[in-house]
């Protein structure tokens, strides 16, 4: 699988936007999963001589799979906003509906892609061989 | 696993319209505008899958309709139109799409192709020196909530007032250029900072400025109506809302989806997740939505204030760019229609479709390097509640396209075809390559020869130019 060690993968079968597959062995790495896969569509120009940056983020939702995508959306609103690209996520509270976390990151120069927002479209987390999986589709 | 849908389950209507007979929850029959020959293609992905979806919306009067360049997207395809009945239907964002109001706009010179080529290449570096794609880096202007709740109240009229534009620019724009049902204080503050730095961006994809000539006239009287002539320069346009209609979107997809069950509203794809129009959280997505589209076409108006900026500079201050039209293709907008022989206020999405009322221009944008059209609305297109199609529609995904094609080898071909393309990243120019496009020439004529509007124009590219 490409990009594996990462623990997703960016397909092909979608042809007007940006569909991956993200698993994890845990949810909260799954999460992390798919916000790398995030990074690596917006292909960020990262500024390295600077301090790393926390920010904390609060979310609930109406259940799990709407939790990764409102997840996402919201560090989406951070990145660009802050012009800031997170890589790491503390999770101090990880229910099926609610996150309270802190995403550690990095400013950036720009942006090579911008995403719109990532969607609900028949996303579903399943458990399978150990792992949690689903495919997000990213409107770019 | 997915099943594409069988030609079989299509009755075809005429040469270039296709039903899909109502059954199981569909509540309308469903249509598509489409050739013979382009609807095998249409058939393997899930855009019919997603066109029948849109059939069983509440309230949804008609067809649900599809145009030639029908894609597929998510809860509605792309290409989608949806009327709805405003007491018994819905609104739904997913009908609207992410990027609120992403239309294009056409400007038009005095100058020809050959009093231009000389300047093209200083031209092109100048506009993509003053519109900048804003992706991470957005503009050194940061607007003040109270600023940016004026522009979304007032669209490019703002704009126009503050002296960033003229009268015509706002005559010649859908709705003037704003919809009056706009509310700043149903858009959340997340959506209004994303959206403090980026009037006046062109964002990425397929957002583009081109600079093109009016390669051939079909329809005179109506090309003299509009100021184009053969061999005359254009400056074309194509954006939307960027991170603020965006931003709207997600937190009223995330709100219907919660608000849906009180409604009894079932539905296959969450991203149709859709209200009653009349209920509250309906009527704040309206207001929300129509801030947004005003957004967009101030967004529009201040590239063009942009571009007349750097054509003078080039061309001194007596040679001016009008606008010809200004025109959505992302949008929900009520309109009057004839239903069952009544005149009718109906809640019309067009997820990438645009608007064409009788004589209304049409501009419809190619993929890089290929033509793009204007087209004219016309009587016939009532039967698509006046819409027709908004582009060539997608064939491949992007990721395929950075991996069998090269920018740089793109970048060649378009200047062997003497077309200039002006971008700072490579991966873009692969992504938007013309191979990953349905053929504009082909989608067009299915909507001319359909009836749903006419060909005026045909618009070839000299400059392609993406933001910095």
């Amino acid at each position: 699988m490409e990009n594996n060690s990462c623990g997703f993968k960016i397909l092909e079968n979608h042809p007007a936007d940006v569909r991956v597959y993200v698993r994890g062995k845990t949810k909260q790495k799954l999460f992390l999963n798919a916000l790398l896969a995030m990074n690596k569509i917006l292909d960020p120009q990262i500024r390295t001589r600077v301090k790393s940056i926390s920010r904390k983020i609060k979310i609930k939702s109406i259940d799990l799979n709407a939790l990764i995508v409102d997840f996402l959306n919201e560090v989406l609103y951070q990145v660009q906003t802050n012009k800031e690209i997170y890589f790491q996520v503390q999770f101090k509270k990880f229910k099926d509906t609610e996150i309270n976390a802190e995403l550690i990151g990095r400013p950036f120069e720009s942006l090579k892609e911008d995403i719109k927002a990532a969607t609900y479209h028949n996303l579903e987390i399943k458990r399978k061989k150990g792992f949690f999986e689903t495919m997000i589709l990213f409107d770019v | 696993m997915f099943k594409p849908m069988q030609k079989e389950n299509l009755q075809k209507i005429n040469d270039y319209l296709w039903e899909f007979k109502k059954s199981g929850k569909m509540t309308v029959p469903a249509r598509i505008y489409i050739s013979s020959g382009m609807l095998n293609e249409v058939l393997k992905d899930r855009s019919t899958e997603q066109l029948i979806n849109t059939s069983t919306l509440p309230g949804i009067l008609g067809f649900a309709m599809a145009m030639p360049d029908i894609h597929e997207g998510y809860g509605f395809p792309i290409g989608g139109v949806a009327a709805m009945d405003l007491e018994q239907g819905v609104i739904s964002p997913g009908g609207v799409g992410y990027d609120i109001n992403c239309g294009m706009r056409l400007l038009k010179s005095e100058l020809s192709e050959k009093e231009i080529l000389p300047y093209l290449d200083q031209l092109a570096t100048e506009i993509q020196k003053e519109v900048p794609s804003g992706l991470g880096k957005g503009r050194q202007i940061k607007l003040s909530i109270e600023s940016l709740d004026k522009i979304l109240k007032g669209g490019a009229k703002r704009l126009i007032e503050q002296g960033y534009g003229e009268k015509d620019d706002f005559e010649n724009c859908e709705s003037n250029g704003f919809i009056e049902e706009a509310d700043p204080a149903v858009v959340s503050e997340h959506a209004k900072n994303r959206g403090r730095d980026q009037v006046g961006t062109l964002g990425s994809g397929n957002h583009f400025l081109e600079i093109q000539k009016v390669e051939q006239v079909f329809d005179q009287e109506t090309a003299r109506r509009l100021g184009l002539f053969p061999g005359q320069i254009v400056i074309m346009i194509h954006t939307g809302s960027r991170g603020l209609g965006h931003q709207i979107a997600t937190d009223y997809i995330q709100l219907m989806m919660r608000k849906m069950g009180r409604y009894n509203i079932l539905l296959p794809d969450r991203e149709l997740a859709c209200v009653p129009f009349r209920s509250s959280e309906g009527q704040n997505y309206f207001r929300a939505m129509s801030a947004g589209a005003n957004y967009a076409w101030a967004n529009r108006q201040m590239i063009t204030y942009f571009v007349r900026k750097a054509w003078k500079k080039i061309f001194g201050e007596n040679i001016f760019l009008k606008t010809v039209y200004d025109v959505a293709h992302n949008i929900a907008k009520i309109e009057k229609h004839q239903v069952n022989g009544k005149e009718k206020l109906l809640l019309v999405h067009r997820k990438g479709a645009t608007r064409a009322f009788p004589a209304q221009p049409v501009l419809i944008p190619g993929s890089m390097g290929t033509a793009s059209y204007v087209l004219v609305g016309t009587e016939q297109g009532k039967d698509s509640w006046y819409s027709t199609c908004h582009g060539a529609g997608r064939t491949m995904s992007r990721h395929a396209a950075t991996r069998t094609l090269s920018g740089q080898e793109i970048i060649n071909q378009l200047k062997a075809k003497g077309i200039l393309v002006k971008c700072y990243s490579m991966r873009g120019i692969a992504e938007e390559a013309p191979q990953v496009y349905k053929n504009i020439d082909a989608v067009v004529e299915v909507v001319h020869q359909a009836g749903l509007s006419k060909k005026v124009a045909r618009l070839t590219p000299l400059a392609v130019i993406k933001g910095e």
